[in-house]
């Protein structure tokens, strides 16, 4: 019982991991994203990329950016609609009668 | 005996008249040995790091993470502050170059202006900081080589800092050995003069170290030129006797012609050889004041009641003088010319003495008349400020109002010290982190570089006021520059921080895995965007523009020259180059290429003061335009 009570809890444990390093890693994601954009603007002034070139990163960059926050809102925005619109049905004995 | 001059903007050839380069010349004298030099920086600090390049790589390989490449390119970025930093290391050498048969015995030294011989005086303690914190960087080497190695020997590295610290002690020993050396201190009987030699002596008796002497130079004395000249001197000359009375004081006369060459040169030497505190010219007993002086007590005005001057007198339809007619094109109505509405800087620059502040500070009045809705900065970046003493009102490292101007008009007076305490205390621990990510160990050490001062700190920190003042709320910012030489060094810094900023930026991006980018990195890229805004700024004619300065003499105009040459390198825009202190029916015209020629009459005593100012520039005369092309 033991054994299967803390592979219950160890399994748990394991996939709320799991969750929290997938969070983790969008965010790591995110910010070495930033990371990339803040790199070609050191480049840029070095003098090391072409303007058109940056342009054209850029572009990509704020792109995957903006995946990146529409998945996250899309994500919880699911979240907050399967508890929001939870239909309940309530009917009073009383209502039928009448 | 070795002349030498530390002055980036030398004068010392054109007193000996000769040609003096970075390497001993001969000065051909009946008795003794005298050689000259001019010191030159740049070379100097490029030879002495070749010479130590070996030695600086490792201390470099050893304390930080850098590699080869990263040092190389390290030791070949240029140093601000290069003129105090080298010029220690460069008397030393000149001195022990004279070869087997030529003893040095003694070392004259024309240092530059002021601000910068201050700096040049606290240099021997920065060496030994300097020799202190390598030596930290190398300490964990040592600590390794001894566990592992068993005994530690002293190498290249080890013989460097141990110089760096010897020469450093050794330098400031004999500086403060009254036996030794002998500092004197020349100033002019004007009270511009008196205020900043009074600022200077009271550093030099805060650090310790002694004045010999202070020499007036260039008295006129009485039945000498005009009666309000004399008197006016007089004024100064009881004051400098009043303040300066305990010191070593000596009066030297105004020479009929500008001394240049031996014979003048011996003439000037006889008089440093009679015994001190001898007043040359007889003044009348100081017991009988001049009657000015008395006169002036009587109507003297504080500045704070001073009335605002009436600033429509430079109104253009009046072309300048209310009430006068048929003054045509006198008057500073063509200050709109030399400053147009699209200028953001101004720069006034010359020769030490010549006028710079004055004029500086006379034409901030008169643009800020002519055009009330401007707002307009007077910015004093030379650290021995004149802005305060020439309007005669309290300034400090603010933007203030300046009583008795017009509204739009503020002045500030640059602490360089006070500027770059707070920045460190913004910036340094973001720097510090950074700085100690490529520091490989607990040796420490390179963190240490941060508290030390950093040669040209004066030109650094007025450069970055340049860049908010630029990027800020004013409309113009007019500059009142350290001389020639150190105004030069402003404008090229500019260039000098962007190489920096640059090196900074590739070593981040190299190390970006071990050090990550960070603050550090989006500040190095917006300054890199500021100093390349501020670098297109000073070469478009059309906002940035530099006035010299200049008096009708030998020595001031051949500087005048060459200032002028190395702004056309520059590629900084001189509309006109501004003739001071010029007495009526002054003759000869005086020409610098295609610069318009201003002369400044000569007033006795110089102007000082909102209501004189205003009035003395316009009488400023536009005597000669360049043809529009």
């Amino acid at each position: 019982m033991i054994i299967i009570d803390s592979l219950l809890v160890g399994g748990i444990r394991f996939v709320l991991d799991k969750v929290a390093s997938a969070v983790d890693s969008e965010m790591n994601d995110e910010g070495s994203l930033k990371e990339e954009l803040m790199a070609a603007q050191m480049r840029l002034e070095l003098g090391e990329m072409s303007e058109e070139d940056f342009v054209v990163l850029e572009r990509d960059i704020l792109a995957r950016l903006r995946e990146i926050r529409d998945a996250q809102r899309g994500g919880s925005a699911g979240a907050v609609s399967l508890g929001g619109g939870f239909e309940v049905d309530v009917t009073f004995r009383g209502d039928e009668n009448e | 005996m070795l002349t030498v001059s530390t002055d980036p903007a030398h004068s010392l050839g054109d007193a000996f008249r000769a040609t003096l380069t970075a390497e001993p010349t001969r000065i051909p004298t009946r008795r003794g040995t005298l050689l000259a030099a001019e010191i030159a920086a740049v070379p100097a600090l490029g030879r002495w790091s070749g010479d130590h390049r070996r030695a600086l790589r490792e201390i470099a390989a050893r304390g930080t993470y850098l590699d080869e490449q990263d040092v190389e390119r390290f030791l070949d970025l240029a140093l601000p502050g290069a003129d105090e930093l080298m010029a220690w290391l460069e008397i030393d050498r000149l001195a022990r170059s004279m070869g087997k048969n030529a003893q040095c015995d003694e070392v004259v030294v024309d240092a530059a202006p002021t601000a910068h011989t201050l700096r040049l005086l606290a240099m021997p303690e920065a060496l030994r900081q300097l020799a202190g914190v390598l030596d930290r960087m190398q300490e964990r080497h040592r600590l390794m080589a001894e566990r592992f190695g068993g005994a530690w020997r002293p190498d290249d590295s080890d013989a460097l800092i141990a110089s760096l610290e010897t020469q450093g002690r050794e330098i400031e020993e004999r500086l403060r050995d009254p036996q030794r050396s002998a500092l004197f201190w020349v100033m002019l009987p004007e009270a511009l003069s008196l205020a900043e030699t009074l600022d200077a002596l009271a550093r030099l008796d805060e650090a310790g170290l002694p004045v010999r002497e202070v020499i007036v130079n260039r008295v006129a004395g009485e039945g000498r030129g005009r009666d309000d000249q004399w008197r006016a001197e007089a004024a100064v000359i009881r004051e400098i006797e009043e303040k300066l009375g305990d010191r070593g004081l000596r009066f030297l006369p105004e020479e009929e012609k500008e001394p240049r060459g031996k014979e003048a040169l011996r003439r000037i030497a006889r008089h440093l050889r009679a015994p001190a505190r001898t007043l040359i010219t007889p003044y009348p007993l100081l017991s009988q004041p001049p009657p000015l002086h008395r006169e002036r007590r009587g109507m003297k005005k504080h500045p704070s009641k001073a009335s605002p001057t009436n600033f429509s007198l430079f109104s253009r339809r009046t072309g300048g003088r209310l009430g006068e007619e048929g003054r045509g094109d006198e008057g500073p109505a063509w200050l709109d010319d030399l400053a147009p509405p699209t200028l953001r800087l101004l720069f006034f620059g010359g020769k030490g003495g010549v006028g710079k502040t004055t004029c500086a500070a006379a034409a901030a009045l008169a643009l800020a008349g002519l055009r009330p809705e401007a707002r307009i900065l007077l910015l004093s970046t030379d650290p021995a400020h004149s802005v305060a003493d020439v309007l005669e009102v309290p300034l400090g490292d603010d933007e203030r109002a300046v009583p008795g101007a017009p509204s739009g008009l503020r002045a500030r007076e640059l602490d360089s010290g006070r500027a770059f305490a707070a920045w460190r205390e913004r910036h340094g621990q973001e720097v510090g982190e950074a700085v100690e990510a490529f520091a490989s160990g607990q040796g420490g050490g390179v963190g240490d570089l941060l508290d030390l001062t950093p040669p040209g700190l004066d030109e650094l920190i007025a450069l970055a006021t340049l860049l908010d003042a630029v990027e800020g709320d004013f409309d113009l910012v007019i500059v009142d520059t350290a001389p020639t030489g150190h105004a030069l060094r402003l404008l090229e810094m500019p260039e000098l921080a962007l190489s920096w900023d640059h090196y900074l930026l590739s070593l981040l991006l190299k190390y970006r895995e071990a050090v990550g980018l960070g603050e550090l990195a989006a500040e190095l890229v917006e300054l890199s965007r500021s100093l390349k805004r501020l670098d297109a700024l000073l070469r478009d004619p059309e906002r940035a523009r530099f006035v010299a300065v200049t008096r009708a003499a030998e020595l001031p105009r051949r500087e005048t020259v060459r200032l002028l040459e190395a702004l056309r390198k520059l590629a900084i825009a001189v509309p006109a180059v501004i003739v001071n202190a010029v007495s009526p029916g002054h003759a000869g015209r005086l020409a610098f290429g295609r610069c318009d020629i201003i002369k400044a009459p000569a007033v006795y005593p110089p102007p000082r003061g909102v209501r004189r100012l205003a009035k003395w520039a316009e009488t400023w005369e536009l005597t000669w335009k360049q043809a529009a092309q």
